[in-house]
């Protein structure tokens, strides 16, 4: 895997032959200019990482679909920092003059870049922050999101744990957006089928300090509990789940970040683990198979969810440029176009909302033998209600 | 709260105390006696924790890979002493600060490079793997008996040599009156040396320790290294018995505060260590 | 004369006469306005640091909770949707922030040393807690700033925040007033005083001079010169993050004054200059830039035995 940016000379160039602006209409044969604002270092590395070779991969897949413009990919390190956000977007949109930007991973981070970029000249399309907010209140026409909502994932498991029997459940997550409105989400269906939530517990983010909770959990002994992680920290408090003995004993659901990515750190604790999530590697579905193994063929690895809404924000662009015949100056027509299509993607097809976010189906998956195996389709075609968006 | 959940809750306090412990006695340490803020301290306790990983992947055998990574760790304290450290003792706390960052990102762009960003898990040494029954529901893992095991046998071996043994005296002394145990013949620049080497050791030694307990992520270095300095400052920079009470009272403090109030869990540290520093404004057992 | 050193005023007539005209040769690209904007913006906070940890002698890790409190107190004091003047309000702001600072100055300088550095580190990790939890105030996403303030002073209107090119010359007033103000504070009999208090804390005392009133009142004026870089960083953009009052943040700020020069006040400009600028050729140079850019760092610390202003110093001071 190259380490050296591509094309790392002709962003130097273009910053040392600074203030030059072009107003040159962007006509097939002309470079396509993908911007990816994502982390690159620190702890999101791997999501930031995973999107880019999805992504990647997609338009090396469709390199017909672009009639011919070749591909520049500007790339800069956001490091989940959210006070580089605006700064970086500022970037991608009047110094490099990038067509699409494709970021980020973290909520914060998009936050940012939704301030600089909503609007303006330019696509944003979200490849994996879950955040309600941008499709929600701060929604616009030029931003999409191939990834999730943060209620998408978590509200089938509300009436799944209802279905499986479960009357009281124990929820626990991080306090932060993504925590708080996967919580809530799971709470809407949960409580409306006459659930109840017998505690919900709100950690500091990114706290890893589970034992306590954990002893707190068999104490008090909950039908099954309900939980958000991801990451280091789904590594975590599975593995101590599972140590302090109550795995088998008390079920543990969670949204599907639970178990992404984590398995093989994870081992022989996450087995039975129930999680609700729009992907899952055993999917059965022909797209996905294909992927999978173009994927392996070009990285010596098997992808993950990250990389999967990476590829689609790929796929996107370079549906909507075979569509436009390769001419990508009208911005309108572009999002009208993207707007329209139906993505194929190995999570299933999906279509976009009127809030831009996708339309997808959530499979129900348990870990047996270190996958995550699809049960059944927990919500078939979900729509995230985009609460507050005014498009 | 039950009493059987309290004494549970206090269980799972000192044992995640002990472990802070043994993360900040490297710190305190080298602070004692060289006078050196080594802020890529947290960088060490991840280079323990990745090596393990790395050498458990190639060895299979957790034993051989936790020797060799202490190993390993023990050289790389000596190489960094001797190339960048050695240069600072004249300089000013300002410049170790400076300096210390420069080695985080050497070393956090180093993990990324060496071992990818991907999160890793250690399993749990087969020997130690299984679980003592514990409440109705809970059981309590070996592993973590064995932890905190090793790091009060860790805390009696620092015990005993600094109070025991000659090595330690030289540190007592190193860390009271430099320029005397220099005029007495002493190579302090090979005792500095070795402190150090066995403070990053031990910093690498916890996070080998704290590996299969947790998962092996970018940026776990900085992480623990806040807590570390809490731990260390309320327990009076330089004293080893201060990192050890103190770190056994952030242990239990934060593990009960996660459970009695958890959002403003990470507050309570912090408010707690400024109480400490207004009535003993240099830690409980200040030199 | 305010500015003794031959270097230091070679440097920032340099400087200046670079500083202004910058957007005149930059005018289309409004990316490098704005990212020199926030070079200037950073080189105030920087600055104030340096005033504080290099001259009064007080090691803060809590810088950065001043720098974010200025975006957030301009939220909370202004209504959501009406442009105020920026003035008035940055008057208010700023004299919140001094009352807060006063406060909290009043319980941390009772500690010292090592001490003081963790309790200032503690104090701004426990303002980072409060906006990230808090639903209210945005959270870990933050919050935006919709509408610019209007500048007019007496009814004449001559900025306009929106363009990118007054918003510079605005920041860059900014380093020009702070560097005066430090510099004058520091002629002065209180900042003679108060440097004295640094070098022998006993004989100052012994002198009759309260330290700690003078302290306090230090830590006012630099805790307050941090807001209003804050504020500026804030209103850029129109975005506030919890992020901005991390101890990284003051870590960063840290790294850039004891780079350029601790204590030396133009060090400070010279130092954020130059962190800024090595981290953006890193970043476009390779993917592994952070090992450039500790390197980096490793090497000044290691060869400039006084930072880069000490260099500068060396080469041309007789």
């Amino acid at each position: 895997m190259s380490r050296i940016t591509f094309l790392a000379s002709a962003v130097l160039a273009t910053t040392l032959t600074a203030g030059l602006s072009s107003s040159a209409l962007a006509a097939a044969g002309d470079p396509v200019k993908i911007g990816l604002m994502l982390p690159f270092s620190g702890i999101y590395a791997q999501l930031g990482e995973a999107g880019r070779d999805g992504l990647k991969l997609a338009l090396k897949e469709n390199a017909s679909e672009l009639h011919g413009s070749p591909v520049e990919f500007i790339e800069l390190d956001t490091e989940a920092k959210p006070s580089r956000a605006p700064e970086l977007a500022s970037s991608m949109l009047n110094q490099h003059k990038a067509d699409f930007v494709i970021g980020p991973v973290h909520s914060g981070v998009a936050m940012g870049m939704i301030k600089m970029l909503r609007g303006k000249d330019t696509i944003m399309i979200i490849p994996n922050a879950g955040s309600a907010a941008a499709t929600g209140p701060l929604c616009s026409p030029n931003v999409f999101r191939t990834s999730f909502s943060s209620w998408q994932p978590s509200y089938p498991m509300g009436k799944v744990a209802l279905e499986k029997g479960y009357k009281k459940v124990y929820a626990i997550s991080w306090n932060y957006g993504m925590g708080r409105e996967s919580l809530d989400a799971f709470k809407e269906s949960f409580t409306a089928g006459g659930g109840e939530i017998i505690e919900e517990v709100l950690l500091p983010f990114p706290s890893t300090n589970f034992q306590s909770h954990v002893s707190a959990i068999a104490d008090k002994n909950p039908d099954a509990v309900f939980t958000f992680f991801a990451g280091g920290g789904a590594i975590k408090f599975v593995k101590d789940y599972d140590a302090m003995g109550l795995r088998g004993k008390i079920p543990l659901l969670g949204s599907g970040f639970l178990t992404e990515g984590t398995l093989q750190a994870q081992g022989d604790a996450a087995e039975g683990v129930v999680t609700g999530l729009h992907y899952a590697e055993e999917l059965d579905v022909p797209k996905n198979r294909e992927f999978r193994e173009a994927f392996n063929t070009e990285y010596g690895h098997y992808p993950d969810i990250y990389a999967v809404q990476g590829y689609d924000a790929g796929q996107a662009i370079a549906n909507t440029i075979n569509q436009l015949n390769g001419d990508i100056s009208d911005k309108q027509a572009v999002i009208a176009t993207m707007e329209k299509l139906t993505i194929d993607s190995p999570r299933g097809k999906f279509t976009f909302s009127k809030a831009h976010n996708p339309i997808q189906n959530i499979y129900l998956r348990e870990v047996k033998d270190g996958v995550n195996v699809v049960q059944s389709i927990a919500a078939e075609a979900l729509e995230d209600p985009a609460r507050g968006c005014k498009l | 709260m039950s009493t059987e959940l309290f004494f549970v809750q206090l269980i799972n306090g000192v044992q995640y105390g002990l472990l802070l412990f043994l993360i900040a006695s490297g710190l305190t340490l080298v602070f004692g006696v060289m006078g050196i803020l080594n802020l890529a301290h947290g960088s060490m306790y991840m280079v323990g924790a990745y090596l393990v990983w790395y050498f458990v992947a190639v060895t299979g055998s957790f034993t051989a890979a936790a020797i060799l990574s202490a190993v390993i760790a023990l050289g790389l304290g000596i190489l960094i002493e001797r190339l960048l450290i050695q240069r600072l003792y004249n300089r000013n706390h300002l410049d170790q600060v400076l300096l210390t960052i420069g080695m985080i990102f050497v070393f956090n762009s180093l993990q990324s490079i060496l071992w990818g960003n991907d999160p890793y898990g250690v399993s749990v040494p087969g020997a130690l793997s299984g679980s003592v029954p514990f409440t109705d529901n809970s059981s309590y893992p070996v592993f973590r008996i064995f932890a905190a095991g090793i790091c009060i046998a860790i805390a009696a071996a620092l015990y005993f040599v600094v109070s025991k043994t000659r090595l330690g005296m030289l540190i007592r002394a190193g860390e009271s009156n430099r320029e005397m145990v220099e005029a007495l013949g002493v190579n302090i620049k090979s005792l500095y040396t070795i402190v150090f080497a066995i403070g990053v050791m031990l910093a690498a030694i916890s996070g080998i320790i704290a590996a299969p307990m947790r998962s092996i992520v970018p940026g776990m270095g900085e992480s623990v290294l806040i807590t570390c300095f809490v731990v260390v400052v309320i327990g009076g920079m330089g004293s080893i018995k201060g990192a050890f009470v103190g770190a056994l009272l952030v242990g239990v403090i934060s593990t009960f505060a996660a459970v009695l109030m958890p959002t403003m869990s990470n507050m309570i540290i912090y408010i707690f260590m400024i109480l400490v520093l207004l009535v003993k404004p240099q830690g409980l057992f200040a030199k | 004369m305010i500015f003794e050193k031959r270097t230091e005023r070679i440097f920032l007539a340099i400087f200046f006469l670079i500083a202004l005209c910058i957007p005149l040769f930059l005018e289309d690209n409004s990316f490098f306005v704005g990212k020199s904007t926030t070079i200037l913006i950073l080189a105030v906070f920087v600055m104030s640091l340096d005033f504080l940890v290099g001259r009064v002698g007080l090691v803060t890790l809590g810088h950065a909770l001043f720098y974010g409190l200025g975006g957030y107190l301009f939220i909370l004091i202004t209504p959501e949707y009406e442009a105020v003047n920026f003035w008035i309000y940055a008057f208010y702001v700023l004299g919140i922030s001094a009352l807060i600072s006063l406060v909290i100055g009043a319980v941390v300088l009772r500690t010292s040393g090592i001490y003081f550095i963790m309790i200032t580190l503690a104090i701004s990790q426990m303002g980072y807690y409060f906006f990230f939890d808090s639903l209210e105030f945005g959270g870990g996403d933050g919050l935006f700033i919709f509408m610019k303030p209007e500048t007019s002073i007496f009814g004449l209107n001559f900025l306009n925040l929106d363009n990118p090119t007054h918003f510079y010359y605005l920041a860059l007033l900014a380093v020009l007033i702070t560097l005066l103000v430090i510099k004058i504070i520091l002629r002065s009999r209180f900042g003679r005083i108060v440097e004295a208090s640094r070098l022998n804390p006993e004989r100052t005392e012994a002198l009759g001079y309260n330290i700690f009133a003078f302290r306090l009142i230090s830590y006012v004026i630099g805790s307050t010169l941090a807001t209003y870089a804050g504020l500026l960083f804030a209103l850029q953009y129109g975005y506030v993050n919890p992020q901005f009052m991390t101890w990284e943040m003051s870590g960063t700020a840290l790294v850039m004054s004891i780079l350029g020069g601790m204590g030396t006040i133009y060090g400070a400009i010279l130092g954020t200059i130059t962190y800024e600028g090595l981290l953006y050729l890193f970043e476009h140079m390779s993917e592994d830039w952070m090992l450039f850019m500790g390197s980096a760092i490793i090497l000044m610390v290691l060869l400039l035995r006084k930072g880069l202003a000490g260099y500068l110093e060396k080469l041309l001071e007789k």
